[in-house]
């Protein structure tokens, strides 16, 4: 079989597994219409600004935390946030702003926000001005996660003050009371979430799911109930002979490594299949570092964030854990066996832009070429010059 | 000379400013001295408390963003910027950081201080910007300059008891830090001296910022600008002291005598974010030919205030951690939306401002974003006009003047047309 043969073939099964995923109807409901159906179910929604919320407080609490990322599907444009954030706030912020500023994002009984970045910490004000402007209000929940080393006096003692307070705060709003025994229960459910993610993950790293179907799942989790999405995600391990079989259809050749924010748009993880890559290791930080670690079960909220916040998966965005990422990143790379490296950069997200260059230099050494792409608000329109990069890289690795 | 200058900028540069040429020159070349004679070096952001250093007997600091504003005012911006980005830096992030990152990695080749002396210890926090830390972990990472991190919570009000006791419990890790590193003793007599150093630094400041509310005002901003620089190399100094005091005293005594930097001053302007360091002369000048004059700034009248506050907060002899902590928020970017409303119309009333000019700075998102929601506001409910326009406070390739002055100038008309109405 030539090359080109090889290629087609591929592409043909590539696109069939597509298809089939579409046909379990993932990614085909929009994030608010996801949202709808939850708050039909009689939930009261937190909006949790990216990226690491305390979700599984918020959910033995009897609420329903949704993540505020992966919104571009419910929000055609940026007319609203283009009202009160400047064209260099990253897609995220305008998103966001734009989602609950919108009549959709009357669906949320509430805001969620930590100090995750400089731009989502001015957010929470601009939010109350847009919403104030038509008349409408949101309680904000507000928290300071510590972003010093543990090490530091002080941090897992402030930490631990914090989660008392917002348990408080969201007990006088929304009169809802903190229970340790239904923490554990959410505790557990979370990490059963988190361990079905990895599983899934692992199954892509072997070339048995194709990426893109892999990120709708995922995607499931932001708007979902943490309890559908790991129905979802068993029924689908279960039933589809493609999960079951991990030798089904030929694996793309060339393992890769994508980091960055948010997995890169459809068009591009179309073109990383179709050139070829297999995501062997994942540093997404709406995949792979939001479920990645998970403290074993506990009663006591306080004990379990700090576990939580100081032992999770390094992110740039997450200022203590420099040390550990930089070690992270190489033993990913080494464990997946990468040929390559692609960072999926959120334009004007300098968090992520501070690191690519030392990046680039520790996987140099490593022998592991790496493909710095850009994706900005209008990442639908600029694809093409992606995608282009995508195959040269391709055609580079392949030698 | 003086007439030359006068004709460039659109007036001469005083006692005071060419005391401050002086006084920077010296504490740069102290730096580079007692580096090289084994002093231990810290690098620390720009609100990181200096005076703890001055605690020990040979601890000194460098300040890689004053050292960033000095390079865009030399005119070196975009050469050590383009260094930064040759180097995988990205152009979107901060100037002051791709200054400092060019700079560094050339060796201080083209700074006008010859680069800042390598560091023995990395002082970062997150309150002005959490972005100093991953510049700082850059240094970090390539020198395994250990690096510490002062954690400090954004004020959306003011400063809980909470956030000031783990304020404090950090600054005696770091203190415990540097004699762990250095090798040498805290010594408590030395840093009270120097924070009470500051504390009448500061109030010195305020004395000259109040020259503004003077019509016409004494003072440009682009004085206030630049003298703001000994506040961070020199801080806690007696050195400090002195200077701001002739400062105020040299500036309202041209008021005594009727010398003002924009003597048929029609308008008075307020800004709102970081210096544009590369346009400081050309800005002045320019804005003078129109009898405009930005009087203050939300940069510049935040030195010496609690936020939300617009007056001094004195230093009153007692507990000097514990008001280095209770002012560790003095800057304007780590408060929220209303802290910055209510200083800036304190400013506007108390000064006397027609208009306000928000540049919306590329450079800091922290600053800027909320610039949109703060202009509304000014407008509303101050019935002040205002508006807003791009800069980038050290990278001039990033900057239009006549599309600024566009701006500008349609600010004016829309004084001008308010105070005719007003009349009428």
């Amino acid at each position: 079989m030539d090359h080109k043969m090889k290629k087609d073939l591929r592409k043909k099964y590539l696109r069939r597994r597509r298809h089939l995923g579409q046909l379990r109807g993932l990614g085909n409901m929009d994030p608010y219409n996801k949202m709808k159906s939850l708050k039909d179910k009689g939930g009261k929604i937190i909006g949790c600004f990216p990226l690491y919320p305390p979700l599984e407080l918020f959910h033995s609490m009897g609420l329903t935390p949704v993540v505020l990322w992966g919104l571009k599907d419910s929000v055609k444009t940026s007319g609203r946030a283009d009202l009160h954030l400047q064209s260099y706030a990253c897609s995220v912020a305008r998103h966001l702003v734009e989602f609950v500023l919108s009549d959709q994002g009357r669906i949320m009984d509430g805001l969620f926000m930590y100090n995750a970045c400089d731009t989502l910490r001015n957010l929470p004000e601009i939010l109350h001005c847009g919403l104030e402007e038509n008349g409408r209000s949101l309680p904000v929940f507000k928290m300071h996660i510590p972003m010093a080393p543990q090490e530091q006096t002080g941090t897992s003692g402030y930490l631990r003050a914090k989660i008392l307070s917002l348990i408080m705060e969201l007990e006088e709003t929304f009169g809802v009371v903190f229970s340790p025994e239904e923490f554990r229960h959410s505790v557990a459910l979370y990490r059963e979430m988190r361990l079905l993610c990895k599983e899934l993950e692992s199954r892509v790293a072997r070339g048995a799911i194709s990426y893109g179907r892999f990120s709708q799942i995922i995607q499931e989790s932001y708007f979902t109930t943490v309890e559908d999405h790991i129905a979802l995600m068993k029924d689908t391990l279960k039933e589809d002979p493609l999960f079951r079989n991990d030798s089904v259809g030929p694996s793309p050749a060339v393992a890769i490594i994508i980091s960055g924010i948010l997995p890169p748009p459809p068009k591009l993880i179309d073109a990383l299949e179709d050139a070829g890559f297999r995501v062997a290791g994942n540093d997404i930080a709406s995949q792979r570092r939001s479920y990645d670690y998970t403290p074993e079960a506990a009663d006591n909220p306080c004990s379990y964030y700090v576990d939580f916040y100081f032992n999770h998966f390094p992110c740039p965005t997450l200022l203590y854990s420099a040390d550990k990422r930089i070690a992270t990143i190489k033993n990913l790379a080494s464990g997946a066996g990468a040929r390559g490296f692609v960072f999926i950069g959120e334009k004007f997200c300098e968090d992520e832009y501070f690191e690519i260059p030392y990046l680039q230099k520790i996987l140099k050494e490593m022998g592991i070429p790496t493909l710095p792409l850009e994706i900005s608000i209008e990442d639908d329109l600029n694809s093409t010059a992606c995608v282009t990069r995508l195959e040269a890289f391709s055609e580079m690795l392949r030698g | 000379m003086s007439e030359e200058q006068k004709a460039k900028t659109g007036h001469t540069k005083t006692e005071a400013g060419k005391r401050l040429s002086k006084i920077i020159f010296n504490d740069y070349m102290r730096l580079h001295q007692k580096a090289k004679e084994g002093a231990f070096v810290v690098w620390i952001a720009i609100v990181v408390p200096a005076e703890l250093f001055s605690g020990f007997e040979n601890v000194v600091y460098a300040v890689p963003e004053s050292h960033a504003a000095m390079s865009a005012g030399k005119g070196v911006g975009p050469l050590q910027c383009e260094k930064a980005e040759g180097n995988g830096f990205s152009p979107d992030l901060c100037s002051y950081a791709r200054i400092d990152l060019g700079t560094a990695f050339d060796g201080g080749k083209d700074s006008p201080t010859f680069g800042l002396p390598k560091p023995h210890l990395l002082v970062s926090d997150n309150n002005n910007c959490s972005l100093l830390v991953k510049w700082f972990d850059v240094y970090h990472r390539e020198w395994g300059t250990p690096h510490f991190i002062l954690d400090v919570p954004f004020c959306y009000e003011q400063q809980k008891d909470r956030d000031f006791d783990y304020i404090l419990s950090q600054y005696r890790d770091l203190i415990a830090a540097i004699e762990r590193l250095s090798g040498q003793k805290f010594d408590a007599r030395r840093f009270r001296e120097a924070v009470q150093n500051t504390g009448e630094a500061l109030t010195q400041w305020k004395r000259f910022l109040k020259v503004a509310s003077h019509r016409p005002s004494g003072l440009t901003v682009f004085d206030s600008f630049v003298q703001m620089a000994p506040f961070l190399t020199s801080r806690g100094s007696r050195e400090l002291v002195d200077h701001y005091r002739l400062l105020a005293d040299e500036t309202e005594d041209n008021i005594a005598w009727g010398i003002f930097p924009v003597p048929h001053e029609k308008y008075r302007l307020l800004w709102d974010n970081i210096a544009p360091w590369h346009q400081l002369s050309k800005m002045s000048a320019r804005l003078a030919g129109l009898n405009a004059n930005i009087i203050a700034a939300s940069y510049t009248y935040c030195m010496g205030s609690l936020e939300g506050e617009f007056d001094l907060y004195a230093y009153d002899g007692g507990d000097p951690l514990g008001y280095l902590a209770r002012t560790q928020n003095f800057s304007v970017c780590p408060h929220g939306l209303e802290l910055r409303y209510r200083s800036m119309q304190k400013a506007i009333k108390e000064v006397g401002i027609d208009g306000v000019v928000f540049a919306s700075n590329r450079s800091c998102k922290v600053y800027s974003i909320m610039q949109m929601d703060m202009l509304k506001r000014v407008t509303r409910e101050l019935n002040i006009p205002a508006v807003m326009i791009d800069v980038d406070h050290a990278d001039v390739r990033k900057y239009t003047e006549e599309s600024v002055f566009g701006r500008i100038e349609a600010l004016l008309e829309l004084i001008d047309v308010r105070r005719n109405h007003a009349l009428s």
